[in-house]
C-alpha cells in the first residue's frame, strides 16, 4: 500500500478524570478542535460515535472495476435509497424495507461497495417528519472521509449579506475576523487552485492547482466576455505535499477521484484522520474513544455549567459519562442539534444552550438541481487524452446578486462542473441505437461531453427545523430527530434562473446542449446541513457567540456546520474548520485565563 | 513544472511505490499482466443462474449491441454474459425474484419475436435477421413501451455497465489512460 503511516498507540480514555475539554465528533470540526487544543498543550478527549476503520483498505482508491466481483457495487441484500424514494416517502425511509440493509443515496454513486461501512445503515438511524436526504458518516473523520473536497472561502457578501438585501441575520464576524484562519487551514491542511481575485469568492494560499480540460478551458474564455469566471476546482487536496504531515502524500494525479463518494487511500485530499486527529495524538495531549454515542451533555446542577458528557458505548451497550472543563460539540449541524435538545435539566429545561429556543432553527443548506450537460463537436473523434488525473472539474463562482439586484430572488448560487473522459464513458448507456455505430459513437464522443450543476444559497428560515421525536427511538434508544423543512419560493426562482443561465454559458460558448435539468433535487441532496445553533451577538435570537460559545453556558462551544448563520452558496467545509480554529484558539486563552 | 521533490518524495521514491503497489496488485499498472482475477475467470466457465441455451442467446445478445470491431474486442470478448449471469445468480431472494424472472421472460420474448420475424430462433437466425429483431425491440429505445421495448433498455443497459467496465472496455475500447501515478496533473494551465 502507499504512504501507510500508522498513528501513535491510542490511549485508554479515563473517565475518572476531568479533561481540559471533551470533544464530541471526530469530522472537520471536531477534529480541527482537538488539533488546536492539543497542540496549545491542553488534554483532550475525542468522542466518536462510530468505528475506526481500515479507512485505506475501504476505500481501494485504485481497485479497477472488473478486479470487483460485482464491479464496485454493493450486495445485493443492500439498498441505497433512490432520488424517487426521496421524493414520493417520507422518513424513516429503512421502514418496510426488504433489504437487510439500507443506506443514504451516495452509496446509489456507481453502488459503490467502498463506502458502506462509513455510512449509517439507516435501519438503525432512522428519523422522522418531512422528506430529507440525510446522509451520515459514523467512523473516526466523520463526512471527510467521503467528502468532495471542494474548499472555498465565504466573503463578506455572506457574511453580511443581511446589510446587503436586508434577509435574516448579518454573522457576528466579518472576513477580516476569519482571514488569519482560513490562511492557518490552507497552510495546515493544504489546498490546490488558481488565483483569481474575486471579491466574493477570496483566493485561499494555493498549492498547484489541478488543470483544466479543453471544453472546460472553451468555457472559461467564453465566460470572461460575460464577466463571469470558471476557475479549476479549489480542492482540499495537497499537490505540493505538507512537510510538516507524515501522513498524507501529495497528489499524484490518479485519477478516477469522482469514480466513488470521495475518499482518498494516500490522504492527498483531506480527511480528519490524518490531517488533524493522528497529529493530535502525537502531541501526547489526545485520548480517543471511539464507538461512543453521545446522548446527553451533563450539567453541574450547582452551576448550571457543563459537566460532561453521557455515552453509550455502542458495542457494550454499557452507558458512561465523561468529564470535562469544557465541553466542544462538534457532531455534525444536526446531531448537533439533537444532542443539545436532549439535553435536559432543570437549569435547561428545553435543552442545553436554547434559551433562546433557536436550537434546531433556522436550519438551512444548498439546493441542487439544474443542471446543464453539453457537447463540444470539435473534440468529437479527438484521441484519447488523459483527462481526470485531478481531484476535480471546475468551479463557477457567483454572479447574481452582486451589484446587481435580481427581482425573483435574493442571493446567489455557482456551479461545479467538469469536462472530458472519465474511466467510464457516462453516456454510452443513453447513446442510441445498438452494434457497431453505437459503440463508435460512444468511443469518438466520450471526451467532448461537459456537464455543470448549480449550488445556490436556501435561506436561513426560523421555521425550518429539526426536533425531537417524541416516540422513535434509534438503535441504541436515543430519540431520533423530525424534520419540519422544505425549500420555499426563493429557492424555486433561484433554480430557475441557473437553469436558464447554465444554458446562456453553453450557447454563448458554442457548446451543443444535450440534456438541461430545471428540477430541484430532494431536500438534503447537497450534504451541507448548516445553521440549526447559529451564532449572534443577541442572546435572544442566536445560540452562540462570535466565538460559537454558548451564551447560555460559558463553557460550551459549538464548532461545527450548526453554528452558521446563513448558508452562502459556497461549500462549507473550510469556513466550518477556519471558524473552530478561531473559537478554539479563543476557548485556549480562555482557559488559560480561568475565565470559564 | 514542479520540482519533483516538491514534497521531499524524489522521482525514485514514486516510481519505488509505483512498483510496490504493482507487487501486491499486479494488475494496477501494466496492461499486459491484466489477466483478471482467476476467481472471476472460473466463474465465467459455466453460468450460475441461467441454464446453457439462455445464456448463450444473452452471449449473443450482448456481442450484437457491443461487437468486435475493427478498433476492440466486443462483448462476448468481454464476458459481458458472465458478468449479468453472476449478477442475477446474487439477485437477493425472494425481494428480488422478480429481476431474474423478468430477464428470464426477456430472453423467451426474443426468441419469440425472431420465430415471429423471421421464422427462427436469435440464434438460428442470420446476423442481418438478428440485427431486425434488436431493431425492432429497441424502437423506443428513450420511452420503452412494451415488455419487448423494456426488455431492451434493460439488456442494453447490463451491456453497457458490463462492457465499458470490462478490462477490454477500459483498456482496449475506451483507452483509458488514468488510474495511475502522474508526476503531472492532466490538462491546461488556465492561460492568466
Amino acid at each position: 500500500m502507499l504512504f501507510q503511516v500508522r498513528p501513535s498507540a491510542p490511549k485508554e480514555a479515563d473517565l475518572t478524570t476531568v479533561y481540559d475539554a471533551v470533544v464530541v465528533g471526530s469530522g472537520a470540526a471536531g477534529g480541527m478542535a482537538a488539533h488546536v487544543l492539543t497542540s496549545r498543550g491542553l488534554k483532550v478527549l475525542l468522542l466518536e460515535a462510530g468505528r475506526k476503520l481500515d479507512i485505506e483498505s475501504e476505500l481501494k482508491s485504485m481497485e479497477w472495476p472488473y478486479d470487483h466481483p460485482r464491479r464496485g457495487e454493493m450486495p445485493s441484500d443492500s439498498h441505497a435509497v433512490t432520488l424517487n424514494e426521496y421524493t414520493v416517502r417520507q422518513p424513516p425511509y429503512a421502514q418496510g424495507s426488504p433489504y437487510k440493509h439500507v443506506y443514504s443515496y451516495v452509496q446509489g454513486w456507481n453502488g459503490s461497495d467502498y463506502s458502506k461501512n462509513i455510512v449509517v445503515d439507516e435501519k438503525d438511524h432512522p428519523y422522522t417528519g418531512t422528506k430529507y436526504a440525510w446522509v451520515r458518516a459514523r467512523n473516526l473523520g466523520g463526512k471527510t472521509a467521503i467528502w468532495g473536497r471542494l474548499a472555498l472561502r465565504l466573503s463578506d457578501y455572506d457574511f453580511k449579506a443581511k446589510s446587503r438585501d436586508g434577509y435574516g441575520e448579518d454573522w457576528p464576524i466579518s472576513y477580516a475576523d476569519i482571514a488569519p484562519y482560513y490562511d492557518k487551514v490552507d497552510l495546515y491542511l493544504g489546498i490546490g487552485g488558481h488565483k483569481e481575485s474575486l471579491p466574493h469568492l477570496p483566493d485561499s494560499l494555493f498549492q498547484r492547482s489541478p488543470r483544466l480540460n479543453p471544453s472546460e478551458v472553451l468555457l472559461r474564455q467564453s465566460l470572461k466576455k460575460m464577466n463571469r469566471v470558471l476557475t479549476p476546482y479549489r480542492a482540499g487536496v495537497t499537490t505540493d505535499g505538507l512537510k510538516h504531515n507524515k501522513y498524507r502524500s501529495r497528489c499524484y494525479g490518479r485519477g478516477a477521484c469522482n469514480r466513488r463518494a470521495g475518499g482518498c487511500d494516500i490522504h492527498a485530499a483531506f480527511d480528519s484522520p490524518t490531517g488533524l486527529i493522528y497529529p493530535a495524538m502525537d502531541t501526547g495531549n489526545l485520548t480517543l474513544r471511539t464507538n461512543s454515542t453521545a446522548y446527553e451533555v451533563t450539567v453541574d446542577p450547582a452551576t448550571g455549567k457543563a459537566r460532561g458528557v453521557a455515552f453509550v458505548d455502542t458495542e457494550t451497550g454499557q452507558h458512561y459519562e465523561a468529564k470535562g472543563k469544557a465541553i466542544i460539540v462538534a457532531a455534525s449541524t444536526l446531531e448537533s442539534a439533537r444532542l443539545l435538545l436532549l439535553s435536559k435539566s432543570k437549569a435547561h429545561p428545553d435543552g442545553i444552550g436554547n434559551s433562546s429556543g433557536q436550537v434546531g432553527h433556522n436550519f438551512c443548506e444548498h439546493v441542487m438541481g439544474p443542471s446543464i450537460l453539453g457537447r463540444v463537436k470539435d473534440l468529437v473523434g479527438k484521441p484519447r487524452t488523459l483527462d481526470d488525473g485531478r481531484p476535480g472539474g471546475f468551479y463557477i463562482p457567483r454572479y447574481r446578486n452582486l451589484d446587481d439586484r435580481q427581482p425573483k430572488f435574493i442571493r446567489g448560487y455557482g456551479f461545479e462542473g467538469s469536462g472530458g473522459t472519465g474511466m467510464v464513458p457516462g453516456r454510452a448507456s443513453s447513446t442510441p441505437g445498438f452494434g457497431a455505430d453505437f459503440k463508435k459513437t460512444v468511443r469518438d464522443e466520450a471526451g467532448a461531453f461537459i456537464h455543470m450543476g448549480g449550488f445556490g444559497e436556501v435561506l436561513s428560515r426560523y421555521e425550518s427545523a429539526v426536533s425531537i421525536d417524541p416516540a422513535v427511538k434509534d438503535r441504541w434508544g436515543i430519540p431520533v430527530l423530525r424534520f419540519d423543512y422544505s425549500f420555499g419560493d426563493n429557492e424555486k426562482q433561484m433554480a430557475l434562473d441557473m437553469a436558464a443561465t447554465g444554458r446562456e454559458m453553453f450557447e454563448a460558448a458554442g457548446i451543443e446542449i444535450l440534456a438541461s435539468d430545471a428540477d430541484l433535487l430532494t431536500e438534503g441532496w447537497s450534504i451541507h446541513e448548516l445553521g440549526t445553533a447559529r451564532m449572534g451577538s443577541d442572546p435572544k435570537t442566536s445560540v452562540l457567540n462570535q466565538f460559537q460559545q454558548s451564551h447560555d453556558v460559558k463553557n460550551l462551544l459549538v464548532v461545527d456546520g450548526s453554528s452558521h448563520v446563513s448558508a452562502s452558496c459556497q461549500n462549507p467545509t473550510w469556513t466550518i474548520m477556519a471558524l473552530a480554529w478561531r473559537s478554539c484558539d479563543h476557548l485556549a486563552d480562555e482557559l488559560g485565563r480561568g475565565n470559564l | 513544472m514542479k520540482p519533483e521533490d516538491a514534497d521531499g518524495l524524489t522521482r525514485r521514491d514514486a516510481l519505488k511505490i509505483a512498483a510496490g503497489a504493482a507487487l501486491a496488485l499486479p494488475a494496477l499498472f501494466t496492461r499486459d499482466a491484466m489477466a483478471g482475477p482467476a476467481a472471476f475467470a472460473a466463474r465465467a466457465a459455466a453460468p450460475r443462474f441461467l441454464n446453457k441455451e439462455e445464456f448463450a442467446l444473452l452471449d449473443e445478445l450482448t456481442e450484437t449491441i457491443i461487437p468486435t470491431d475493427g478498433h476492440s474486442p466486443g462483448a462476448r470478448a468481454a464476458k459481458v454474459a458472465a458478468y449479468i449471469d453472476g449478477r442475477l445468480s446474487e439477485a437477493y431472494l425472494p425481494v428480488e425474484a422478480d429481476v431474474q424472472q423478468r430477464w428470464r421472460d426477456g430472453l423467451r420474448r426474443v426468441d419469440a419475436l425472431s420465430r415471429q420475424m423471421n421464422g427462427a430462433t436469435f440464434l438460428a437466425a442470420s446476423p442481418e435477421k438478428r440485427v431486425a429483431v434488436l431493431t425492432r425491440m429497441a424502437a423506443n429505445e428513450k420511452d420503452p413501451q412494451t415488455d419487448d421495448e423494456k426488455f431492451f433498455r434493460e439488456l442494453k443497459g447490463a451491456t453497457v455497465h458490463g462492457y465499458y467496465t470490462s478490462e477490454i472496455g477500459i483498456h482496449q475500447e475506451m483507452q483509458y489512460k488514468g488510474n495511475t501515478l502522474l508526476q503531472e496533473f492532466a490538462g491546461e494551465e488556465p492561460a492568466d
